[in-house]
């Protein structure tokens, strides 16, 4: 048993506690950095967390017992291995990845090597899903990984000897540019800009372009910004999601590394707009690599006067950004929750009203916007609203960013106008055979051929830009399994319908797949998933139900399958007649 | 004889504020919405606006505020919200973002919508 010397733990907190301050807010980044220095969160190192913020040490266990990538139970390997178990990883041969890792470690996922030198785990979404099977080794990424590829990259572990995929950071996979991604534009040019404007102008400019929140739920960027800037506060924030959580969406993977500069002027406005001097980029805890790289932007905007106290030289106009990571939580995307995580608590969402633009980050007016929505923000203050608005439809303005994956031929980064047709979409990524799309990731819709000819867009099928494609022969219970599988691991577990009813659905379907649930009980079933879209709490509970519900829609007769095979029991093919 | 615009989607509010305001002796013009509110302003040249906060979208009353006090800065605008109790946002006025003479809690009582009134004409 390691012994923990508490003197030396109190230095490191007090050491830390400078670096990230000494309110409740730096729970977590404090304990990630324990967590480097020990492997794992031994009881002490909480115990002496607690005391020095003055909470209780039962809450610190509390926050760190909810976050999948801290650990407080054993020491981790020297090398935590994460596979990807979402769908596009699925779908490229992840099974075989797996066998062979346990093969190779003769260990079961979840569990440590005796040495000491590896952890085995599953973990949901990489972001690499144009690249998959994708792996992460501590902060470092493979991609296109397959059995001998896994063997090979534990041989390299245990020479110490790990050679990465992507030195830097990963290369984005663009296939198609547009106005957005081509801006053309030179760093610091919008701030200028903006910097000459009023306030009211900039959040009008952004009124008129129609800019709709790129993260999914698709709220007017100027209402939120406006309400913000109308509350009463003395520190306001701004806050960039960049949790980047939803499966199949890696664009903003893209987005932060080869359009920093564009995300940084887009936050700074909005700081200056609403009247916020402090910001947060919360950067999901895959995306580690990245964080590095980030940091140094930030370091050298501070140097141009970019950041820092009276912004190029504008009076009074101070704002600076901190980076805060996740760690693991998918649920940590949904505003309130990530708004919860940041203050240094379980990532469970709030209840609204209070809504975050006046009752945010501790207390105080917050604005939480996407990394897209921040950087289409700074190009309209520039480029002006007209440039924006010609894209897109009536309801759904402007040129969005999608990541594509699944079964086509071009998998990656498009940018399309809202209101592409389905089919379209298709033809340009090479999925014109597909069988099924699933749009705006787990939490999306899973549509079927005769709904080829559908728009992505707020008014028919909005999205926050993940398109999976499915082939001809993909087996849609197990895309449905796999997406409730991902939703029964991630309900934050506040409330009940969300909680207890997803694992009713996972229950359904391997009762389908054993072919022992009969139609009486999948209207049952269809019933309880309208349930929980209506009485859950936040969007992850209120979503979670959408895959399996349009893939029971869409593909009855498939899924059904097993079942009229005459695997039912008596009371069953009894109750499948009524 | 002085006339208000009356902005608010609330139906029931609108009918006792223009019945009070009528028996006092005030010209009324009414609108339902912010787009209607600024043709009505445009049609009907108020000497003071009423204007609610959450219309169509929940920020209408705000833009409403800075486009008219762009157009005629000194047509007083009296802001009458329940915004705060609905969702715990706290203003204050503030000449960029909520540029109103003066703000009021719905519901108000009678003889203080009329003192308010009265006070911000000059009267
Ligand atoms: C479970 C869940 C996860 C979410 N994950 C993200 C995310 O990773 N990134 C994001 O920008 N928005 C995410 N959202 C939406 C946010 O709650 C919020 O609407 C968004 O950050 C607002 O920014 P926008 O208006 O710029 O889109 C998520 C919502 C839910 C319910
Ligand atoms: S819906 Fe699910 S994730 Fe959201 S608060 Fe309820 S239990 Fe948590």
């Amino acid at each position: 048993m390691q012994i923990i010397d508490r003197q030396k733990v109190n230095k490191q907190i007090k050491e830390l506690k400078k670096k990230y301050g000494d309110d409740r807010s730096a729970l977590m980044p404090i304990l990630q950095d324990l967590q480097e220095i020990y492997e794992y969160l031994p009881d002490v190192v909480m115990q002496e967390t607690a005391h020095s913020l003055g909470i209780h040490p039962v809450e610190v266990e509390g926050v760190a017992s909810f976050y999948s990538f801290l650990r407080t139970k054993e020491k981790q390997g020297k090398y935590v291995i994460r596979l990807c178990r979402t769908i596009s990883c699925d779908l490229a041969g992840k099974s075989n990845v797996a066998r062979q890792l346990e093969n190779e470690m003769g260990i079961k996922f979840g569990e440590t090597t005796k040495d000491g030198k590896f952890t085995l785990e599953y973990t949901n979404c990489l972001g690499m899903c144009d690249r998959g099977p994708a792996l992460m080794i501590n902060d470092r990424l493979f991609a296109k990984v397959d059995p001998e590829k896994a063997s090979q990259i534990i041989a390299d572990c245990r020479r110490d000897f790990l050679k990465s995929d992507f030195p830097k950071v990963v290369p984005s996979d663009v296939k198609k540019a547009g106005p957005i991604l081509d801006h053309g534009l030179k760093p610091a040019e919008a701030i200028k800009k903006a910097l000459s404007m009023s306030r009211s102008e900039i959040i009008n400019t952004i009124r008129e372009s129609d800019l709709k929140g790129r993260g999914g739920a698709g709220f007017p960027t100027a209402v939120k910004w406006q309400l913000a800037g109308a509350a009463k506060g003395e520190n306001k924030y701004v806050v960039c999601n960049a949790d980047e959580g939803e499966p199949g969406t890696f664009k903003d993977r893209m987005l932060l590394y080869e359009h920093t500069d564009f995300l940084l002027d887009g936050m700074t406005i909005g700081a200056y707009a609403i009247g916020a001097s402090k910001g947060f980029i919360y950067l999901r805890g895959e995306y580690l690599y990245m964080k590095k790289y980030l940091e140094e932007a930030l370091e050298n905007r501070r140097s141009e006067h970019l950041l820092g106290k009276n912004i190029l030289g504008k009076d009074g106009f101070h704002f600076d950004i901190r980076i805060r990571m996740g760690a693991g939580a998918y649920v940590c995307g949904e505003e309130t929750a990530l708004i919860e995580s940041l203050e240094g608590y379980r990532g469970e969402p709030r209840n609204r009203p209070p809504f975050p633009v006046d009752t945010g980050f501790q207390g105080n007016p917050t604005i939480v916007n996407n990394v897209e929505t921040f950087i289409d923000s700074a190009l309209i203050i520039v480029k002006g609203y007209e440039w924006f608005n010609i894209h897109g439809t009536e309801k759904s303005k402007g040129m969005k960013i999608f990541s594509i994956s699944g079964d086509c031929e071009r998998p990656g980064i498009y940018e399309f106008p809202f209101g592409i047709k389905v089919s379209e979409l298709l033809k340009e990524v090479g999925g014109e055979d597909a069988k099924a799309v699933q749009i705006g990731g787990a939490s999306g819709h899973c549509i079927s051929r005769k709904d080829f000819t559908r728009t992505i867009a707020f008014e028919d099928i909005g999205s926050g830009g993940s398109i999976i494609v499915f082939g001809p022969d993909t087996d849609m219970l197990q895309v449905a399994k796999n997406f409730l599988e991902f939703f029964v691991e991630e309900s934050c577990g506040q409330c009940t319908p969300c909680r207890d009813g997803n694992p009713k659905l996972l229950e359904g379907i391997e009762m389908l797949e054993n072919g022992r649930c009969s139609v009486t009980y999948l209207n049952e079933l269809k019933k309880l998933g309208e349930t929980i879209q209506n009485a859950s709490k936040c969007g992850l509970g209120q979503s979670s139900p959408n895959a399996f519900l349009s893939i029971v829609d869409n593909f009855k007769p498939e899924i059904l399958g097993p079942a009229a095979a005459g695997k039912l029991t008596k009371e069953e093919r009894y109750a499948r007649k009524r | 004889m002085a006339k208000i615009l009356i902005v608010d989607d609330d139906e029931d509010f609108v009918s006792a504020v223009n019945l009070l305001l009528k028996s006092n002796g005030f010209d009324v013009a009414i609108a339902n919405s912010r787009q209607e509110g600024m043709e009505k302003f445009d049609e009907d040249n108020p000497d003071l606006v009423l204007l609610d906060v959450m219309m169509d979208e929940p920020d209408d009353g705000f833009v409403m505020a800075q486009s008219l006090k762009k157009k005629a800065k000194d047509i007083p605008v009296l802001m009458l919200t329940n915004v705060g109790q609905v969702t715990g946002l706290d203003f204050d006025k503030d000449s960029e973002m909520v540029p109103v003479d003066d703000f009021e809690q719905k519901p108000i009582m009678p003889n203080i919508l009329l003192d308010k009134i009265n006070q911000l004409l000059g009267k």
